[in-house]
């Protein structure tokens, strides 16, 4: 059984994550964007996906840095599949070559 | 236009059925990256007592992998609540945004509907749908949902599968799994690339986020770089 402060923890994130998903919808569902705006937005989806990895741009790893790097040079050339198993290869790889 | 004039701009014969599909298959190379991630995020919950089923109801209810493996690292017994969903609301809060560049491709949709689909709205489903609505003059729903809903059963499936085995497969993430997210990001990126005067407000997204994930603890990074990336398409867009 699972207790009562997990559960009220787990419905607790579900609701509030919910809300992240839904509201920004909500608010802009039934209202013309202006250009600027239309550009902002544009902008978004670029901005968040960068902003999520860029951890892995200053993780300061010679082995991780030189896979990031690889795996730019490839995302730039290749489709979704090839790059993925190579950025898992390349990393493990130069994991090994130069332990951190 | 004239109803009976052919409309070119459809892909041939879509049904339902073949969207979910396509949308089921173009998320496959994905999976890659999930899949370990997910493992390792159930083993670390039954590191702090959590069981399979608790992992699973988490993980389908709130279906947000960052937030998650932040809130097991969290975790205390008894957890600290609201520490724990504030953390959540923050990590989480580019749902805001991303919900709000799906406003047009959702808006003619029955209300319910559209609210359904957002439950499923992640990182990959959301820049996926937008990448194939940009290349097919078009957003697909069943397509948005065949990625999504592919990645949600599997996310919750080996999350809770995770709590079982992962402890037996020791830390997947010094194995390079984890470069699988870096390299989904890296190619959904190249599909929104449009020349670098359009890709100045991701460098400083980029610069901020950085910056932030360095010298401020917490998961401030994604919400600061995300609004610095805006303020300069913002300032950019000024005529």
């Amino acid at each position: 059984m699972i207790d009562v402060a997990t559960l009220v923890t787990i419905v607790g994130m579900a609701v509030v994550t919910y809300l992240t998903r839904a509201l920004g919808f909500l608010l802009l569902r039934n209202r013309p964007l202006g250009p600027q705006l239309t550009q902002v937005l544009n902008a978004a989806p670029g901005c968040v996906l960068i902003a999520v990895i860029a951890p892995k741009f200053v993780s300061g790893h010679p082995a991780d840095l030189i896979a990031l790097g690889l795996t730019v040079y490839a995302a730039a050339r290749f489709s979704l599949l090839p790059v993925v198993v190579f950025a898992i290869v390349v990393t493990g790889l130069l994991r090994v070559l130069l332990p951190a | 236009m004239n109803a009976l004039e052919p409309v070119l701009n459809d892909p041939p014969a879509t049904t339902p059925h073949t969207e979910l599909r396509r949308g089921a298959v173009a998320a496959l190379p994905v999976l890659l990256g999930f899949i370990p991630f997910a493992l390792v995020l159930g083993a670390q919950a039954s590191q702090q007592q959590l069981t399979a089923g608790a992992v699973a109801l988490m993980t389908g209810l709130n279906f947000g992998g960052g937030s998650e493996l932040a809130a097991i690292e969290l975790w205390t017994s008894p957890p600290a609540i609201l520490v724990i969903v504030a953390m959540t609301l923050l990590i989480n809060s580019r749902h805001l945004l991303m919900g709000a560049t799906l406003a047009p491709c959702l808006s003619h949709l029955p209300l319910p509907k559209a609210l359904g689909a957002l439950f499923f709205m992640c990182d990959e489903s959301w820049a996926m749908g937008l990448a194939d609505a940009r290349q097919r003059g078009g957003f697909s729903l069943c397509y948005f949902m065949g990625v999504s809903l592919s990645l949600w059963i599997t996310w919750v499936t080996f999350t809770s599968l995770g709590t079982q085995i992962g402890p037996l497969l020791g830390d997947l993430r010094s194995y390079g799994f984890d470069m699988a997210f870096a390299a989904v990001f890296l190619v959904l990126l190249k599909g929104l690339w449009k020349g670098v005067h359009a890709a100045l407000p991701w460098l400083f997204s980029l610069f901020t986020a950085a910056l932030f994930y360095l010298l401020i603890p917490g998961g401030w990074y994604v919400l600061a770089g995300t609004v610095a990336g805006l303020v300069t398409a913002y300032l950019w867009a000024k005529p």
